[in-house]
């Protein structure tokens, strides 16, 4: 029998509400054990079209930790302009950070939350997506480079673009 | 002469070498795709694979007991750190992978540190970094030992001090280009 695999639920936000925006994720995705890129690049698993997004912007990493464990996710920064919200860390170039079960992430302008529901297979991940209407952070910590506020019935002005 | 003094800086890049060595290498032709002494310059974004198949792996070793993609090696910046580091990852679900005296099983990953002794099966990989201010980009150097990298009971545990003083086994001295054979390579 084939083991269940892990399955990423990742909700995603973005103010404008552009359909654009989210237009090229799917409803799901399976993914082998490489990291999954996200961006604006064609050659990101996740393709995300806004202007100021890098065409590499993060990568989700699959690993294992020590001790038999199913699969556990990294999550690294791969944008050299903009830098990455995670659970209260920023992450610039190149710093990465494990992921939690439940983990709120932004960047350039995008809220992104992921809840890891953990499987057994180690050949691949299934990530499956939601588009969200509402925020799905409160109060998160100010990007330098974006200028909305914490709350969340405010408005936020666009994002600058880079 | 103003070009010079008015170019932008150049960033020193961070150089990983790589010592190998493997019982049978001169008789199998493992090693004949990697390019002994050859600096090659690589992003640092890019995951560097190291294994049998050459459409996957970067490094290639011929040898039907290596595994497809055996192992890789990933770089990250510490948050404290204003240079390169890196981490190695097994990606072999056959075969464990020993970075000094920690057993790597399969998707398992450690830092990799500074230098260190990295073996699979009868494989030895000596990996020493020197850092860069580029993070940008890293530069990697392969080089042939001719004899083992370990010496008995003498790696990868603290090593006795010889009564000759001299620590003979793991430094680069041994792997000199100059004291090959090139018949060797």
């Amino acid at each position: 029998t084939e083991k269940p695999l892990t399955v990423l639920h990742v909700s995603l936000y973005h103010p404008t509400q552009d359909p654009d925006t989210f237009a090229n994720v799917p409803p799901k995705l399976q993914h082998d054990t490489n990291p999954l890129l996200v961006g604006r690049g064609p050659d990101a698993h996740l393709q995300l079209r806004l202007p100021c997004l890098s065409r590499r912007h993060l990568s989700l990493e699959p690993y294992r930790e020590k001790g038999g464990t199913p699969l556990a996710f990294c999550l690294k920064a791969l944008s050299r302009k903009g830098c990455v919200w995670v659970n209260g860390l920023t992450l610039r170039f190149l710093e990465q950070v494990p992921l939690s079960v439940v983990n709120r992430v932004a960047f350039s302008g995008i809220q992104m939350v992921v809840r890891i529901e953990r499987g057994t297979s180690l050949e691949a991940f299934v990530c499956c997506f939601h588009l969200s209407s509402s925020p799905l952070i409160h109060r998160p910590q100010a990007e330098e480079t974006d200028e909305w506020e914490s709350k969340p019935q405010e408005q936020p002005p666009p994002s600058s673009g880079q | 002469m103003s070009n010079f003094e008015d170019a932008d800086t150049e960033e020193t890049i961070t150089c990983l070498q790589i010592t190998v060595y493997h019982p049978v290498q001169l008789q199998s032709g493992i090693f004949q795709s990697i390019r002994f002494y050859n600096r090659e310059k690589l992003p640092s974004s890019e995951v560097v694979k190291f294994g049998r198949n050459s459409n996957i792996c970067h490094y290639t070793f011929q040898d039907k007991q290596v595994s497809r993609v055996q192992f890789s090696l990933q770089l990250f910046k510490k948050f404290d750190s204003s240079v390169l580091s890196f981490e190695i990852k097994n990606m072999s679900k056959k075969t464990s992978l020993l970075v000094d005296n920690k057993e790597l099983c399969y998707l398992n990953k450690i830092d990799l540190p500074d230098k260190c002794m990295v073996r699979f099966g009868d494989y030895q990989l000596l990996i020493e970094k020197e850092d860069g201010e580029s993070l940008e980009f890293f530069e990697t150097q392969f080089i042939l030992s001719p004899t083992s990298l370990l010496q008995e009971n003498n790696w990868p545990l603290q090593k006795p001090i010889p009564e000759d003083g001299c620590y003979s086994s793991c430094s680069t001295q041994d792997t000199f280009p100059t004291e090959m054979d090139e018949n060797e390579l």
